[in-house]
């Protein structure tokens, strides 16, 4: 009896794995499956565009008059995120866009220079500004259709430079008349 | 060809436990001692049963709303993105899923008490569970970005997924009250390995025309997610003790829980049963191994800002780390260590069953069957035909199944039973469960979605359940 112990749960564990194997074979050639490309998945892309300020700066007149010489304003402005690696390991182009508004009685000029970590310019963007009222938009494309994207991907900072071309003694009649800078950008990364 | 087809073998399966946890085949298929598992009220005659560890009751369910593999990986020459951005991200809304569960009984034993009104059933299994909903305005963020696309408000509350691993340890009571009433309780135990759950989340990201600058980026967060055992599980891994951590928290050396699970089946006359049964009413309380995440606050930014003249006061001043600093303040990602009670996803069941047509010999050891003036253990009809009624708890409201059902009984040796389910996933969910008795010994097993076999890539959805078991009515 006892040698028959055994024998019994060989029996058991070989008609248990019988079961199984039935089981999944029956499921499995009953089933059907049409056909597949699983190579497409190489082909999923996910660029999405994204989209957001960067850089606002604001003087009033009384600052431009005030100030001695022709540069009223040059600053380094420490601006990490292009150069940060989740941003620019992924950027593929995109655009920068400034925004100059003058309500002041000078002609001005705005320089923009993005400069990467030792301070070496790599792109500089120069825009004359008429006197008041004026409003100007400049695109600057980077990537395939532009420049070059190694600037973006290695801007450590941004260099904002306003210089007068005007007098210093004249007033402007708009309320609160001041120069803007404004800015944004526009990228396409690659998650995928 | 073969590769891919191996391919869903193996995710449908084995590996891919997405969906449901409907068990609408097994639901009062009185045949089977693992139906008392989602009923414990069920009529049963067995004297004993013991189920066969490891293989007593094997469950994987497997679907996703919205999206089949097929909408996406179909070699139909399409292109891929154009076919994620129309049926997934766009063609699919947040309250598509993809959820899922297993079990696997390890041990599984009913017996009938000194009483033969009673009947105990007890064991222990292991069982998974997982649900992600469909987070659309995250992915059309990641696919499409937030570039054109002023004042769209992203939905940050999408986020709603919840999972679990745990070992269950049960005791049950099932009494026939009368000769029209059984009425069943459970006691479970609960022993997590792991859990997760985000379920709580509210919150949007949307970009404006900015007050002072071209663009404003506001995003307003109250999100949180839980976790336990994960970080000791992590640990396990480097140090190559996974299967003692999972034991050990297995068997009682993790977060415990307590469940109960209630039914009854009530004849109203002859023919005419009607049963319901309310499963996994109960918590679990996390206090080990806990790691939470949290990201609570509002911030608007419109990038660097610099007034003059007072911003130049400063020559030192870093704007643009003041930014970063400004925004981790305002919108904290934090992480604490907090205790936090889960409930378990609970289940109703209900359904409406009559019985025709030729009665068939119960094998109960009693003074019953066909002629028997007692009906206190109810001869079977040959024939059921009925209706049942599904209802689990999820993250985003309960979710229902509505099930149509014919059972056909060969004597005492086979039943077959088979079933037209409608749910979120599929309108066309047909189900076959065959049960064999084979002396003591019995084998079932339980196909889903039947029609989806077709093709299963176009599946939306897919279950299986298999047992094996030993039963003893307890004659000479």
């Amino acid at each position: 009896m006892r040698q028959l112990r055994p024998v019994f749960g060989i029996a058991m564990i070989k008609f248990i794995k019988n079961i199984l194997l039935c089981t999944f074979s029956c499921l499995t050639l009953l089933s059907c499956v049409e056909d597949q490309d699983f190579n497409q998945y190489d082909e999923i892309g996910v660029t999405p565009n994204l989209e957001a300020s960067i850089l606002y700066v604001e003087a009033p007149e009384s600052l431009v008059n005030e100030t001695n010489g022709a540069n009223i304003f040059s600053r380094n402005f420490n601006f990490d995120a292009f150069s940060s690696d989740v941003f620019a390991k992924r950027v593929l182009d995109g655009t920068i866009t400034y925004i100059v508004e003058n309500t002041t009685s000078k002609e001005l000029q705005v320089t923009i220079e993005l400069l990467d970590a030792d301070d070496n310019v790599l792109d500089t963007e120069i825009i004359p500004v008429d006197p008041t009222p004026y409003s100007l938009q400049r695109d600057v494309a980077y990537g395939s259709s532009g420049r070059s994207i190694d600037i973006i991907k290695n801007t450590s900072s941004i260099r904002v430079t306003a210089n007068n071309l005007g007098d210093t003694s004249s007033t402007s009649n708009e309320p609160e008349p001041k120069i803007i800078l404004k800015s944004s950008g526009q990228f396409r990364v690659e998650i995928k | 060809m073969r590769a891919p087809k191996l391919l869903f073998i193996v995710l449908f399966w084995v590996g891919f436990v997405a969906y449901g946890q409907n068990k609408q085949i097994l639901y009062d298929f009185v045949e089977i001692p693992q139906s008392a598992m989602v009923n414990p009220g069920v009529d049963t005659d067995f004297q004993w049963y013991a189920g066969v560890p490891l293989l007593s009751g094997l469950s994987l369910q497997a679907g996703l709303s919205g999206v089949s593999v097929n909408d996406i990986f179909a070699n139909d020459g399409l292109n891929i993105n154009d076919k994620i951005r129309e049926r997934a991200i766009y063609g699919m809304n947040p309250r598509d899923e993809l959820s899922g569960t297993f079990q696997i009984e390890l041990l599984s034993l009913g017996f009938r008490g000194k009483n033969p009104d009673n009947f105990y059933t007890a064991g222990m299994y292991i069982e998974g569970d997982a649900i992600g909903y469909w987070f659309q305005d995250y992915a059309i963020l990641a696919f499409e970005g937030n570039a054109d696309k002023l004042n769209q408000a992203f939905d940050l509350g999408q986020l709603k997924t919840r999972g679990e691993l745990m070992n269950v340890f049960h005791l049950g009571l099932n009494k026939k009250v009368d000769n029209d009433l059984t009425i069943g309780v459970r006691g479970k135990l609960y022993s997590s390995i792991f859990d997760f759950n985000s379920t709580k989340n509210k919150g949007t990201f949307v970009t404006k025309e900015g007050v002072n600058n071209i663009y404003s980026s506001t995003v307003e967060a109250d999100m949180q997610l839980r976790t336990s055992g994960l970080n000791g599980l992590k640990d396990a891994v480097d140090e190559g003790t996974v299967g003692s951590t999972v034991a050990k928290r297995a068997l009682l050396g993790g977060n415990l829980g307590v469940g109960l699970d209630f039914g009854f089946t009530y004849h109203l006359n002859d023919q005419t049963v009607i049963t319901a049964s309310l499963l996994d009413f109960g918590l679990v309380y996390h206090s080990k191994d806990i790691k939470n995440y949290t990201l609570n606050g509002k911030a608007t930014i419109e990038g660097i800002g610099i007034i003059l003249p007072d911003a130049a006061a400063d020559p030192n001043s870093d704007f643009w780390q003041d930014l970063v600093d400004d925004v981790e303040d305002f919108v904290p990602f934090e992480d604490n260590e907090d205790a936090y009670i889960a409930f378990r996803p609970t289940k109703l069941y209900g359904s409406l069953r009559y019985n025709f047509g030729e009665r068939v010999d119960n094998r109960a050891d009693c003074a019953c069957g066909v002629n028997a003036s007692s009906n206190r253990a109810r001869a079977k009809y040959a024939n059921s035909v009925g209706g049942q009624l599904y209802i689990i708890n999820r993250p985003r409201g309960p979710q229902m199944a509505l099930t149509g059902f014919y059972q056909r009984r060969f004597g005492n040796f086979m039943a077959l039973k088979t079933t037209y389910t409608i749910d979120k996933f599929s309108y066309s969910n047909i189900g076959l469960g065959l049960s064999v008795q084979a002396g003591p010994v019995n084998i079932y097993a339980m196909a889903d979605n039947l029609l989806s076999y077709g093709n299963l890539a176009n599946s939306h959805y897919a279950s299986f359940q298999l047992g094996l078991n030993i039963i003893s009515w307890g004659k000479k």
